[in-house]
């Protein structure tokens, strides 16, 4: 009896992620070898027919281009702007610091369709502030249509992702700066170390098991963003801005195939775990040199 | 003065950081005429809360504030308790698969909603749950559960089992001892992460958005998200309810900035 007290206690958990994360997964599996639609049901077993479409669709493909754009761009710009107000961060100018820090922080903490609709508004064409700008500098001579542009439209959803995401490589930078023992410096400075020396040969070099972990989280964070696109764009103008999860949506929601939108949510899921294996080993190579 | 040109910097850095906040807010406070002016301006001589009573007349954002609190309630309550029994079984037992559960618990937390969100919604619709508040909290309870397992499995791993010990000895059960002696102990800790669940589902869209259909299931971020597109033409109140909307979370990073990021950084990392 005793013995059974721990899986007793972990059953009301495990129930929950078994109904709501463990059985949808698989479920999707099986959704994907039939044909489901939403208005129709579950019809026969057609193989691997919905993988098909999906993998003839040319949106997927422009999908797919985007989502690792957004992903691996948007990530690796996050992390150098993180980095950046992170050392500015450190500079330890004392109690006005943490003023800043907390502002820095501030877009982290909003709820990201909040953060969405601000950039939507900001970047509004006839009364967004940022066109009225930009032609006060003479930047530009007449207003752009910000998210109507398939030119533009991702790279400002692009935009206002980071300004949502570096505060997280900020904090986490920050912390990994503090953590680095200051008789480091000393004995570069002793050497006759300049900054760019000391910053390349010891901060850097310190940082580099945090960037590893924020690279990761942030290209899986981003691969699988569906907050920023959907609520500022909806994937348009003509899918200029579509990304994957948004597309699964549109295939199982606006055009009811559930086997279609069930395939598409296997292959993300399938290149999420391909990419953290990569990563993973690519990581455990470079550790014992 | 060294210090005075990275100040400056810093600054002109913070304005731009909260420019979209600030145009936000001043957005919120315009009556619509003003909103909609060319060239846009920052304040106006007519400046007042108005858009903030009319959002909830224009748009049905009181039931949809009444359902986020509800959603966000249930949920909080529901994570906290299954949590703290499974993250005082990881805290308190040895027993076989015990690795094995928690990183089933770790991996759960990486899956990404667009793969369970098609089970989920003909799992719930079979049952009923679908369109319902019950079924949203549910998923959310389930959604931020291995988040909560991981925090206080920390909190309650921090206090010494002597305590515990102590109580056993004079009789208690297991159970009883739970929660006589280790609970109030890690009341701190279950205050943080009745915090985090609480915004988790507070500011959650995706499941939220898709798993409701109706005006009387909305959450605030799905009308907010929803017709952000459609409504362009009163931008003034669509402001109001986003600014109304974030003070919550903000009063909570304020109020406790260093738990937030503390434990905001552990959820990602762990």
């Amino acid at each position: 009896m005793k013995r059974a007290t721990p899986y007793l206690l972990l059953l009301p958990a495990l129930i929950f992620t078994v109904f709501v994360l463990a059985y949808p997964l698989i479920q999707n599996l099986f959704n994907s070898f039939y044909q489901v639609s939403l208005v129709r049901g579950t019809g026969g077993w057609i193989g691997l027919e919905n993988y098909e479409k999906v993998f003839r669709d040319s949106e997927f493909w422009l999908a797919f281009r985007n989502t690792a754009v957004y992903a691996v761009a948007g990530t690796v710009l996050a992390l150098v702007v993180g980095l950046a107000f992170a050392l500015l961060l450190n500079l330890k100018l004392g109690r006005i610091t943490t003023v800043f820090n907390v502002i820095y922080t501030i877009p982290w903490v909003i709820s990201p369709v909040v953060a969405g609709f601000t950039w939507k508004w900001l970047l509004n064409d006839n009364f967004g502030i940022i066109n009225h700008w930009l032609i006060s500098l003479g930047l530009i001579h007449e207003e752009i249509t910000w998210l109507g542009n398939p030119d533009t439209a991702l790279l400002c959803v692009a935009i206002a992702r980071l300004w949502q995401f570096y505060p997280f490589a900020m904090v986490m930078f920050l912390a990994g700066l503090q953590a680095i023992p200051e008789e480091q410096y000393e004995a570069a400075a002793v050497d006759g170390a300049s900054m760019f020396q000391k910053f390349y040969n010891i901060t850097l070099p310190n940082l580099q098991s945090v960037s590893a972990v924020l690279l990761l989280l942030g290209i899986l964070w981003s691969f699988n963003d569906f907050n920023m696109v959907f609520v500022m764009t909806r994937g348009g103008p003509m899918n200029a801005s579509m990304v994957l999860p948004v597309l699964v949506r549109e295939y199982s929601f606006v055009f009811f195939d559930l086997g279609k939108g069930s395939a598409l949510s296997v292959i993300i899921f399938a290149l999420l775990v391909s990419l953290s294996f990569l990563y993973l080993k690519a990581l455990s190579r470079r550790e014992p040199a | 003065m060294k210090r005075a040109a990275p100040i400056l910097l810093m600054a002109v850095i913070a304005a731009f950081v909260l420019l979209p906040i600030l145009w936000t807010l001043s957005t919120s406070l315009k009556p619509l005429s003003e909103v909609n002016v060319h060239p846009p301006r920052w304040t106006s001589p007519q400046m007042s809360i108005q858009p903030y009573i009319d959002m909830f007349f224009f748009l049905p954002f009181a039931t949809y504030t009444a359902n986020s609190l509800i959603v966000a309630t249930s949920a909080t309550i529901l994570t906290l308790v299954i949590g703290s029994l499974a993250a005082f079984a990881f805290a308190r037992f040895q027993f076989a698969g015990k690795d094995l559960f928690l990183l089933v618990f770790l991996l759960s937390q990486m899956l990404p909603g667009a793969s369970v969100i098609v089970p989920l919604f003909q799992l719930l619709t079979e049952v009923g749950l679908y369109d319902t508040l019950l079924g949203l909290t549910l998923t959310h309870a389930a959604v931020l559960l291995p988040f909560a397992i991981w925090l206080l499995y920390g909190f309650f791993c921090g206090i010494p089992r002597e305590v515990e010990e102590a109580a056993l000895i004079d009789g208690c059960s297991r159970l009883a001892a739970l929660r006589k002696v280790l609970l109030p102990l890690a009341l701190p800790g279950l205050g943080a992460t009745a915090l985090f669940a609480f915004l988790g589902s507070w500011n959650e869209f995706f499941f939220a958005l898709i798993l409701t259909s109706s005006d009387t299931t909305r959450t605030v971020p799905v009308g907010i998200g929803l017709f952000v597109g459609e409504y362009t033409d009163i931008w003034n109140q669509m402001s109001a309810a986003a600014i109304l909307f974030s003070v919550p979370p903000l009063m909570v990073f304020l109020a406790m900035r260093k738990t937030f990021v503390k434990g905001l950084v552990a959820g990602a990392i762990k």
